[in-house]
């Protein structure tokens, strides 16, 4: 095990400096001068070379990507050209938001996939099934956005009383109560994005481990069905659904670009959205490095946990 | 004489039971008719939009605004008086072509890679693989949106991005069915009669291939709709007054509370059903054409 940690964590260098030359290029292939939106109204000649000049802009690229990399890896991610704030600093501001909507819709996502999941591979062809291929089916296709828009409409405007705001946030310490009432439709909304996929995960696995030999020794051995489920059944078929959180993670890290936007969600998604139209290029760029970094330290765990829950995984397959 | 008559006598067979296979086919697989006549549904639409098209999608009438569905506009009019149903029908010109391009893109650079990396191994295999793991190390549509943000918001850009990420899948696929085919006899023939290495890879790697593509190229150009649709919607895609669904629905957000409800209910319904249309007839496909799924069911 320990041989094959080492080999994921040595595979995963050459990646992490792809990821950040992507990053550094992405902001580099910008037709828009960073000296120009750096300065905001000023446009006296010298004073440009003299932000060039301090920003390291007037260094060939590949020396600029060296320096960049150095700050990055003191946790220097720039400054805003908007607000001028440390972009690190600002990321943090907002980390709890997002993280509160992600594991919200993380509980939400994986709760319902369980629940109904279950239901519908035990009873296969029932009425629960149906309605649950059916969710998975149209649940792919549905924009989540459009879902974010219509349950606002819904429960914010339409129904009587008005259950839920439109959007905003409210941290938990201020008002634990409107926290989660703000909470529920961005959470709602988040948790559709990949609900329809942990629910055919769950599913499958499930009818996959129906299949098996030792099933079938459970009950000619004359356990009650729901020992032979939850007992023997389940235990192999959620040892898959641990990848579900690490495709959330993918999942949530996206839909959050979008859901914080519709509700006004003061999240990090928010923050790369809000910084676009003003070409703040190291606050996306910074935002970008995140989630490309959280992305891929969750992946990494999840395959770990995946290969310790199931010793019938050979590392050395796994890792080829 | 035999030389003369055997083609003759067998070509008209050959095509009667070609018909046939088809006809079993899609009796066998009904999936695909309702995937495919729903596909082929939205490319009509898009390629006949200007003809089908009530009203001019972008033609402003201060009079018309914010009318409710009614006989003459079957979705209503947003603020500025223009019929959404016009401009989800013109919409469709942009999402579709954004999605099919996105996909050629994607599917051109994934394939050229994987065939590459699967056939020649060795250090393309390595470098080819690392870029694909560093792409598939953003999650999808966050990649889609930093690339269109440092490029610009214009729809050749939403195509750009949204076919580099599609990428890694048409590169991983292609590279483990080049894997899998090169070891096997006629491979290993071609290659003995002298065959260079272009041609095994064009003539007798990528006919195992295309199976495979024809799915996932069809499962991606849905994803490719939804990205569109996500970009668009952050004012990333195509700029107004183009019509466009995601923009359309974004736009539409600042009459929610006064309850307006058909302007964004249009392009939502519309992106729901391409998007649909798609990953149904991809899923048909895949179990039509992956003999292990078909041998299971």
């Amino acid at each position: 095990m320990t041989a094959y940690i080492l080999r994921r964590l040595v595979l995963m260098i050459p990646v992490a400096f792809l990821v950040t030359i992507g990053v550094f290029v992405l902001v580099r292939i910008s037709p828009a001068d960073p000296v120009i939106l750096f300065a905001g109204e000023e446009r006296d000649p010298v004073v440009l070379a003299s932000i060039r000049q301090q920003l390291g802009l007037d260094q060939p690229l590949p020396l600029q990507y060296v320096a960049w990399l150095g700050h990055v890896a003191q946790g220097d991610l720039g400054r805003s050209f908007q607000t001028h704030q440390r972009v690190l600093e600002a990321i943090t501001e907002r980390l709890p938001a997002t993280l509160e909507l992600g594991f919200a819709a993380i509980l939400i996502s994986v709760t319902l996939a369980l629940v109904i999941g279950i239901i519908s591979a035990v009873k296969r062809n029932s009425v629960v099934d149906l309605v649950s291929t059916s969710i998975t089916l149209a649940g792919v296709s549905f924009p989540n956005f459009f879902l974010g828009i219509v349950l606002i409409l819904l429960f914010a405007y339409v129904v009587p009383g008005h259950i839920f705001p439109p959007g905003g946030y409210i941290p938990a310490t201020q008002d634990l109560g409107d926290n989660l009432r703000r909470l529920v439709l961005p959470a709602i909304t988040l948790a559709s994005a990949s609900l329809a996929v942990n629910l055919r995960q769950v599913r499958s696995s499930l009818l996959d481990v129906f299949g098996h030999e030792y099933m079938r020794t459970a009950r000619g051995k004359g356990l009650r069905e729901r020992t032979v489920i939850t007992r023997h059944a389940l235990k192999n078929a959620l040892i898959p659904v641990v990848t579900l959180v690490g495709i959330q993670v993918g999942a949530i890290i996206e839909g959050a670009f979008i859901t914080e936007t519709i509700f006004f969600w003061p999240g990090i998604g928010r923050l790369a959205v809000t910084a676009i139209p003003s070409q703040d290029y190291p606050v996306v760029q910074g935002v970008v490095l995140v989630s490309a970094f959280s992305f891929m330290l969750t992946t990494l765990l999840v395959d770990l946990l995946y290969a310790w829950l199931d010793p019938r995984i050979s590392y050395e397959t796994a890792s080829a | 004489m035999s030389g003369t008559t055997l083609p003759v006598v067998l070509r008209a067979p050959v095509a009667a039971g070609r018909l046939e296979t088809a006809r079993h086919f899609l009796r066998r697989n009904p999936r695909m008719i309702i995937g495919g006549g729903l596909v082929l549904a939205w490319l009509l639409i898009a390629l006949f939009a200007r003809v089908i098209a009530p009203y001019d999608p972008v033609q402003v009438s201060v009079a018309d605004r914010l009318i409710a569905p009614n006989p003459s506009h079957w979705l209503g009019t947003d603020d500025l008086g223009r019929d959404v149903l016009s401009r989800v029908i013109v919409g469709s010109q942009i999402s579709l072509r954004v999605g099919i391009i996105s996909v050629l893109i994607g599917l051109l650079v994934g394939v050229t890679l994987g065939l590459g990396a699967g056939y020649l191994g060795g250090t393309v295999d390595l470098l080819a693989m690392r870029l694909v793991d560093a792409l598939l190390a953003f999650p999808a549509l966050v990649l889609a949106i930093a690339i269109t943000a440092s490029l610009g918001p214009k729809i050749e850009n939403a195509m750009i991005a949204i076919g580099i990420v599609a990428i890694p899948a048409y590169a991983r696929l292609t590279r483990g069915q080049v894997l899998a085919v090169r070891a096997r006899e006629f491979i290993v023939a071609a290659r003995t009669i002298g065959a260079s290495p272009l041609r095994i890879v064009v003539r007798h790697i990528f006919p195992n291939v295309v199976n495979a593509l024809i799915v996932q190229a069809t499962l991606s150009t849905a994803f490719a709709i939804l990205a569109e649709a996500a970009l668009s919607f952050l004012g990333l895609g195509p700029q107004p007054p183009d019509p466009s669904w995601g923009q359309d629905i974004s736009y539409s957000t600042r009459y929610l509370a006064n309850l307006k409800w058909w302007m964004s209910v249009g392009p939502g319904i519309a992106i729901f059903t391409a998007v649909f249309a798609f990953n149904f007839l991809g899923d048909a496909l895949r179990d039509a054409l992956d003999p292990r799924l078909r041998r299971s069911a």
